[in-house]
């Protein structure tokens, strides 16, 4: 398997090296067959690179230990649906998953433009070989997948236990079609550079790949904090580790450019700012893995220290200063149609939002690379705490979220004070009424932060609302619909507006969660003796006793908790500590009860012979709206991509232009 | 049949496909005034399709501001402004579609507002 394997990445680098030189000719001669050779090269490339993950998958079932990945990563006792996902699980099967996703994302590139986009397509197939290149040499050269060992073991090491979560197994595919769909973008954007093209067409050609990409990426980081939650066992789901941030930064970047081509669409404006954010979001993708694999920061999500790092920097540098160098020798042709005329204006709001997405990706790279360069300069590696990232994180996403209500009611060029008082009166009004459960049922004073961030929430909530509700009315008055349909024919004749305020009142409930989960959570430590109780924020915990199960792979000893509150019983809850059969890992099993309004969430962290248990008890309000957010966003989402019915019938224009309807 | 031949064997036959794939276009005898007849219908179609994708950004944009009316979000002085600009530049856009193609049958993929016209 591995002469296979290794056979057949040759092949596809082979192939790929084919497609960027008869794409590049292409684009200088105009010779068409070049260009199809090249576009069926992309296909070959997909093609070489399934058939090495198939070898891979098939060793990795069929237990070949031959193979370092699979005698490193799997063991006879692991479960088969955990040895298919053991394969990003190493370094270079994660990046083989990378080169695979990609290729297909090629291919569905080069498909989907058959008929169109034919004067960019030679540039955004040798710029997306390019990238293959570069991902394939490492496959061959550097980190292969298909290494053999010298000497075969009877048996593998197995499986990180936390990574044997239905999560963990699709988190790092998410987060791969996130970071991977959005280096199509990018080809386009640099196509566009290279070709002149530099009106709104690539930016259209893209849409619906930076949206599902966008969503893939976020669905992926909030699955991994899910995952962060149920097994790391410290209470928390996001503690701006320095590989979540990796793949946050792209996401906010990314998020940036989503709203900023609505300006360039409709206003013509931002055309630069929009080559720069496509740009930064690919750089900032690779800059990612780079991270995970360069052995520069700690983090459990890290593959350690690896001989990757410098190819990575080496190509985030190449990648950059080539881009910006192209942008720079285009800027004449990327000046804007208008001007901002007004600083209350939808144009100005969207400026806005993406300054501050831009200010915190920045913040978060600062405290991410901060401990790096105080180590680089000073000797001394300084970390970076949560503080930092809260403190900054918190004031930044607060004005975020009041411009996700702000913009979607402010019209485009200029709004005016008339306009504003109609159209901000009802949901300030609904802020201000929701000041009053939070007074009579928190101590708001000392959670001020998550308080305003729950009162910023509802009045984003009600500005939404209020769209979907005027849009409504406005078209069960003139369709003379009912009500439901009224609302199901307005999204469906503007799904990418509705997509977006749907994803926006997920947003709210994002931040909802979070302001519950961080701003009025309890945590406590208790010891508990066998029939005894301890009591956490009004829940009563009884230890009721112990047990013990075994199976090959793993020993669990828990403790059994019944679960009270003001005389009822809530839940009975069982911590663990896990010990894994290979190589004796140990690790924790988490206890939860999960509710609409809080989450019970306990840890045995000891249990002695005589069954007393200590424990770690954490009440954390909201925490399932965080989970819930994900699946409205996801939605939102959708709808906002899904393309739209054709119309029956052109209609065409009968009289000169510069005349309107009277 | 070894494990290692029959993957070798794979491989080359994989080599061998992806060689006729891409190679095959190759095969094509060119010809030269048929290669121009066919760039320059190549950017026919790319800025057709380009002239297409602008007329349905225009006749979204024209639903949305009519709709922003409806519904109250813009004054009747910002609607007309707004309306009569999108409206002539949807308009010219037409035009220049009606003037490349008179018998153009393609359709633009969002339902057209209540009415437009120049």
């Amino acid at each position: 398997m591995s002469l296979f394997g290794r056979a057949v990445l040759l092949l596809a680098l082979a192939a790929a090296i084919y497609a960027v030189v008869m794409g590049v000719a292409a684009h200088r001669r105009g010779r068409r067959k070049w260009q199809f050779s090249a576009e069926r090269a992309v296909y070959a490339v997909a093609g070489l690179v399934t058939l090495a993950i198939v070898g891979m998958w098939i060793s990795f079932l069929t237990d070949d230990y031959s193979l370092r990945n699979v005698a490193e990563y799997t063991s006879t006792t692991l479960g088969w649906q955990y040895k298919i996902t053991a394969l990003w699980g190493s370094q270079a099967g994660s990046l083989l998953l990378w080169m695979w996703i990609f290729s297909l994302f090629a291919c569905l590139v080069v498909y989907t433009n058959r008929h169109r986009n034919r004067q960019l397509m030679p540039v955004v197939v040798a710029v997306m070989m390019g990238i293959g290149i570069f991902f394939l040499v490492l496959l061959s050269f550097v980190t292969s997948p298909f290494e053999t060992l010298a000497v075969v073991p009877a048996e593998g090491r197995g499986l990180n236990p936390q990574l044997q979560n239905v999560y963990m197994q699709i988190h790092p595919p998410l987060l791969y079609l996130g970071y991977v769909g959005l280096t199509i973008p990018f080809a386009f954007a640099i196509a566009a550079l290279v070709t002149r093209r530099l009106d709104t067409s690539w930016i259209t050609s893209v849409r619906r790949w930076t949206i599902f990409s966008w969503l893939f990426l976020g669905v992926g980081i909030l699955i991994g904090a899910k995952w962060a939650y149920e097994t790391l066992g410290w209470g928390g789901y996001w503690a701006w580790d320095p590989v979540e941030n990796a793949a946050f930064m792209p996401w906010l970047v990314a998020t940036a450019f989503l709203h900023s081509v609505m300006v360039q669409e409709r206003r013509g404006m931002l055309k630069v700012w929009n080559m720069v954010l496509v740009i930064l979001t690919f750089v900032l993708c690779i800059f990612g893995t780079f991270l995970t694999r360069s052995g520069l920061i700690q983090s459990v999500h890290a593959f350690g220290e690896s001989t990757l790092g410098p190819f990575f920097l080496g190509f985030i540098v190449l990648v950059a200063v080539g881009a910006f160098a192209l942008l720079v020798t285009r800027l004449d042709d990327l000046r804007s149609q208008h001007s901002l005329e007004s600083y209350i204006s939808r144009e100005a709001v969207f400026l806005f939002n993406n300054l501050l997405l831009l200010a915190l990706a920045f913040a978060v790279f600062w405290g991410t690379m901060f401990p790096v360069l105080t180590e680089a300069v000073r000797d001394n590696r300084i970390v970076v705490g949560q503080g930092f990232y809260n403190q900054v994180a918190a004031p930044i996403g607060i004005a975020l979220l009041i411009l996700t209500g702000v913009g979607p009611l402010i019209a485009w060029r200029k709004a005016s004070p008339a306009q504003l008082r109609r159209r901000f009166t009802v949901p300030i009004a609904a802020a201000v009424v929701a000041i009053v459960p939070l007074l009579l049922f928190t101590d708001l004073r000392n959670h001020w932060v998550a308080g305003l961030t729950i009162l910023v929430g509802v009045f984003v909530a009600a500005c939404v609302l209020g769209e979907f509700w005027r849009g409504t009315r406005v078209r069960h008055a003139v369709g003379g619909v009912s009500w439901p349909g009224a609302l199901f024919s307005m999204i469906g004749r503007n799904r990418r507006r509705y997509g977006g305020y749907i994803v926006h009142l997920g947003v709210v409930v994002l931040f909802i969660g979070f302001a519950g989960s961080k701003g009025f959570a309890t945590e406590a430590d208790r010891v508990i003796p066998r029939g005894g109780t301890a009591e956490v924020a009004g829940y009563t915990f009884t230890n009721t006793g112990s047990e013990r199960t075994t199976t090959p792979h793993v020993t669990t000893t828990s403790v059994r908790l019944n679960v009270g509150k003001d005389g009822r019983n809530v839940a009975m809850m069982r911590p663990g500590i896990q010990q894994f059969s290979v190589d004796n890992v140990r690790g924790s099993k988490v206890a939860l009860d999960s509710g609409f309004s809080r989450d019970l969430y306990v840890v045995l962290t000891e249990l002695k012979a005589n069954g007393s248990a200590t424990v770690s008890v954490f009440v954390n309000p909201l925490v399932l709206w965080i989970w819930i957010a994900g699946f409205i966003i996801t939605a939102g989402g959708l709808v906002a991509a899904w393309p739209a019915r054709p119309a029956p019938k052109p209609v065409k224009a009968s009289q000169p232009a510069g005349t309107a309807r009277a | 049949m070894s494990g290692t031949t029959i993957g070798v064997v794979i491989a080359l036959i994989a080599g061998l496909a992806a060689v006729m794939l891409v190679g095959w276009p190759m095969l094509a005898r060119e010809d030269s005034h048929l290669e121009r007849q066919i760039d320059a219908e190549t950017r026919e179609v790319d800025a057709g399709t380009d002239l297409r994708e602008a007329i349905e950004r225009s006749l979204t944009a024209i639903r949305e501001i009519e709709q922003d009316h409806r519904a109250g979000n813009l004054s009747d002085e910002d609607f007309g402004t707004l309306d009569r600009a999108e409206r002539a530049r949807a308009a010219e856009l037409m035009r220049q579609r009606d003037e490349r193609a008179p018998a153009d049958d393609e359709a633009p993929s969002t339902p057209a507002p209540d009415s437009v016209s120049a």
